[in-house]
């Protein structure tokens, strides 16, 4: 047990959202519904960041996750023609139930084999640190408990990881151009001209 | 007085601490990071709520002054209770929800709107220590990321009340709202690589040490300040480009079918979100709640308190300034809207970037490799030293400007033109040339595009 305290309660109650949420978007029938769970999902997922004191990560995930990415999918399921689901002349659940039921069930032995040893590994801390780290961070007052986790995602990223960074933004550029060159076909190039 | 204001805002958070907890001996956590900034949580709410309805009455007063009629007069002096008056008639009118909506998602809607445009009052540095409700790191990403996920209520608003205009009106805002939001977080960047910090106190502080008598980054980041502003505009529907609910031309946009308190909720938002975007325009070009002069106020508490009115005076210049360009511009069209957003104020904000990068690396110390080292550190900090604010100053308005501008009017050379004349003259002229082309052919092939 490595929580303790507000965190522990935190922690329990933003998991349970987040699986709860993220079962709910499989069953959801409106398609505009199971998107919602999926941003409550992704939200959830956001505040578990900011208990780990990823405040930046936290952020960046808002921004291009819920802002960005879901509101692009919403666009996108909204003008889908999805009356045959909504009005339940679509089985949700084909055949597959059991397989399903089986391989969740080995993925999470398995998580469960390659987790213990590393939960032995750990030291339960002591309930005295903890409280000393609170009183701490709180008299450090509101300018002082600033954590510098944006900058070592700077550093980590532009210093450490240049090389993959670069190549993963070219890639995204490569695929954005191609979209564009997709989208637009050569009766609209020939009405530009 | 200042003894009953230490009391209410030192002393009193205590009781109520003692009396939540039980707890006899002082306990900071609990002062600090529930009690007295729950009660700030209320004041700020509060305050913005009222000055919300009282942003609707501002704007039929200043837009009667720019028609030169007299705006409202009826509802007590001046008719300084009509906003309340609107306010109760909206509470009191029926609800409706279309039984056609989704009904979950209908309701759900103006909520998620309004919270995230009011979640972020959190973390707006409103003045000097106590003033500042939560300092957090990411203050300013925190911002951005909340104020995004605003686009989903629009959204949703429109998809859930089943009706093809307010579906239209949700994908138009939407449109809009995402692209706008891409230029405004651009335009900040620029001013971020001086200060280093995302943490909206830190950026105030910052200005104080680095920019001319701590009048703020707009001195250095001129360019950032226009694509901002122009951002924010489109970034909160505001005339010109309040395309999503154009009055005179739609049926009200995606919050058609809502009506009463629910569609006030819309409202509402819209204006907070105003409020916000002002609030972070002034804390990151502006220098925030300082002005030159502040310093000299030696009594801590007259000094918060002035800081608090200087954030205030500062946001209602900016607000003024938006209601004078809805009310003296006309609004933009759909395809210009859109252009404007992705090819100038994108690439503007890009070359913002870039060019502040490069002329940031060569003012750095010589120590640290620049070339003119017109900076020295203190305390961790890279300051400007007298030549390296002139420099700033400089590269800002006679360097950057002039490259950005031939750079975007390159690029855009071929894109249609903004003047409604000038582009139908050149459909015209497309015209001619194909027609002279097809005359030399010979005169034996007839145009065949004559419906064109």
């Amino acid at each position: 047990m490595q929580l303790h305290g507000w965190e522990a309660a935190l922690f329990y109650v933003l998991a349970i959202m987040t699986l709860f949420m993220a079962v709910f978007v499989v069953t959801a029938r409106v398609a505009v519904h199971s998107a919602l769970f999926l941003i409550s999902t992704l939200v959830n997922v956001a505040l578990l960041f900011i208990l780990l004191r990823a405040e930046f990560v936290a952020g960046v995930q808002i921004l291009v996750y819920v802002g960005g990415v879901m509101v692009l999918f919403l666009f996108v399921i909204m003008l889908v023609q999805t009356r045959a689901e909504e009005e339940s002349r679509v089985r949700l659940y084909t055949g597959q139930t059991w397989p399903a039921v089986i391989i969740a069930l080995l993925l999470a032995g398995s998580f469960y084999f390659a987790m213990s040893p590393a939960q032995a590994a750990f030291r339960p801390p002591d309930a005295t640190t903890a409280i000393a780290e609170t009183a701490e961070r709180a008299s450090a007052g509101a300018g002082l408990n600033i954590s510098k986790d944006t900058q070592e995602v700077g550093e980590q990223l532009y210093r450490q990881a240049a090389l993959p960074f670069e190549i993963a933004s070219l890639l995204l550029l490569v695929a954005m151009v191609g979209a564009v060159l997709l989208a637009r076909g050569t009766k609209q190039e020939k009405y530009y001209e | 007085m200042q003894a009953l204001l230490t009391t209410l805002l030192f002393v009193a958070p205590g009781w109520v601490r003692d009396w939540i907890t039980h707890e006899k001996q002082p306990n900071v956590f609990w002062s600090e990071y529930i009690v007295w900034p729950l009660i700030q949580i209320v004041i700020v709410v509060i305050v913005v709520l009222t000055l919300v309805a009282y942003l609707t009455y501002l704007e039929r007063k200043v837009s009667a002054l720019i028609q030169a009629r007299l705006g409202p007069m009826r509802v007590g002096p001046w008719g300084l209770l009509q906003p309340l008056a609107d306010g109760i008639k909206l509470l009191i009118k029926e609800d409706i929800v279309p039984i056609k909506a989704d009904r979950a998602v209908f309701l759900v809607a103006p909520i998620i709107s309004l919270v995230a445009a009011m979640v972020v009052l959190a973390v707006i540095p409103w003045g000097a220590a106590w003033a500042t409700i939560a300092n957090v790191n990411i203050g300013l990403l925190f911002i951005l990321a909340v104020s995004s996920v605003g686009v989903l209520g629009l959204v949703l608003a429109g998809w859930s009340s089943n009706s093809k205009y307010s579906l239209l009106g949700a994908l138009r805002s939407s449109a809009q709202m995402v692209s706008y939001e891409i230029g405004m977080g651009l335009s900040i960047i620029g001013a971020l690589m001086f200060a280093r910090t995302l943490s909206m106190s830190g950026i105030i502080d910052a200005q104080q040490t680095d920019s001319l008598w701590g009048l703020g980054y707009f001195l250095y980041q001129p360019l950032g300040v226009l694509v901002y502003l122009t951002s924010a505009l489109g970034e909160t529907n505001r005339a010109p480009f309040d395309l999503p609910e154009a009055e005179s031309e739609l049926v009200a946009g995606y919050h058609t079918e809502y009506s009463g308190f629910r569609w006030a909720l819309f409202f509402m938002a819209e204006y907070s979100s105003m409020i916000v975007t002002a609030a972070v325009a002034v804390t990151v070009f502006f220098g925030g709640w300082y002005f030159p002069g502040l310093g000299l106020v030696k009594n801590p508490t007259l000094f918060v308190l002035l800081s608090i009115v200087i954030f205030g005076a500062k946001i209602a210049v900016l607000l003024y300034a938006y209601m004078w360009f809805r009310w003296t511009w006309p609004r933009y069209r759909y395809d210009q809207l859109m252009e404007l957003g992705w090819k100038w104020m994108i690439p503007a904000g890009l070359a913002n970037i870039v060019l502040t990068g490069v002329f940031y690396v060569l003012a750095l110390p010589k120590a640290q490799g620049g070339l003119l080292g017109f900076m020295h550190e203190e305390k961790g900090r890279l300051i400007p030293t007298k030549l390296g604010i002139l420099y700033f100053i400089v590269t800002g308005f006679v360097v950057t400007i002039p490259i950005v501008w031939g750079l975007l009017t390159t690029i855009n050379r071929r894109s249609r033109d903004f003047n409604l004349h000038e582009q139908r003259q050149l459909q015209v002229n497309l015209r001619r040339e194909r027609l002279e082309k097809m005359l030399q052919q010979g005169a034996g092939t007839q145009p065949a595009e004559g419906g064109q």
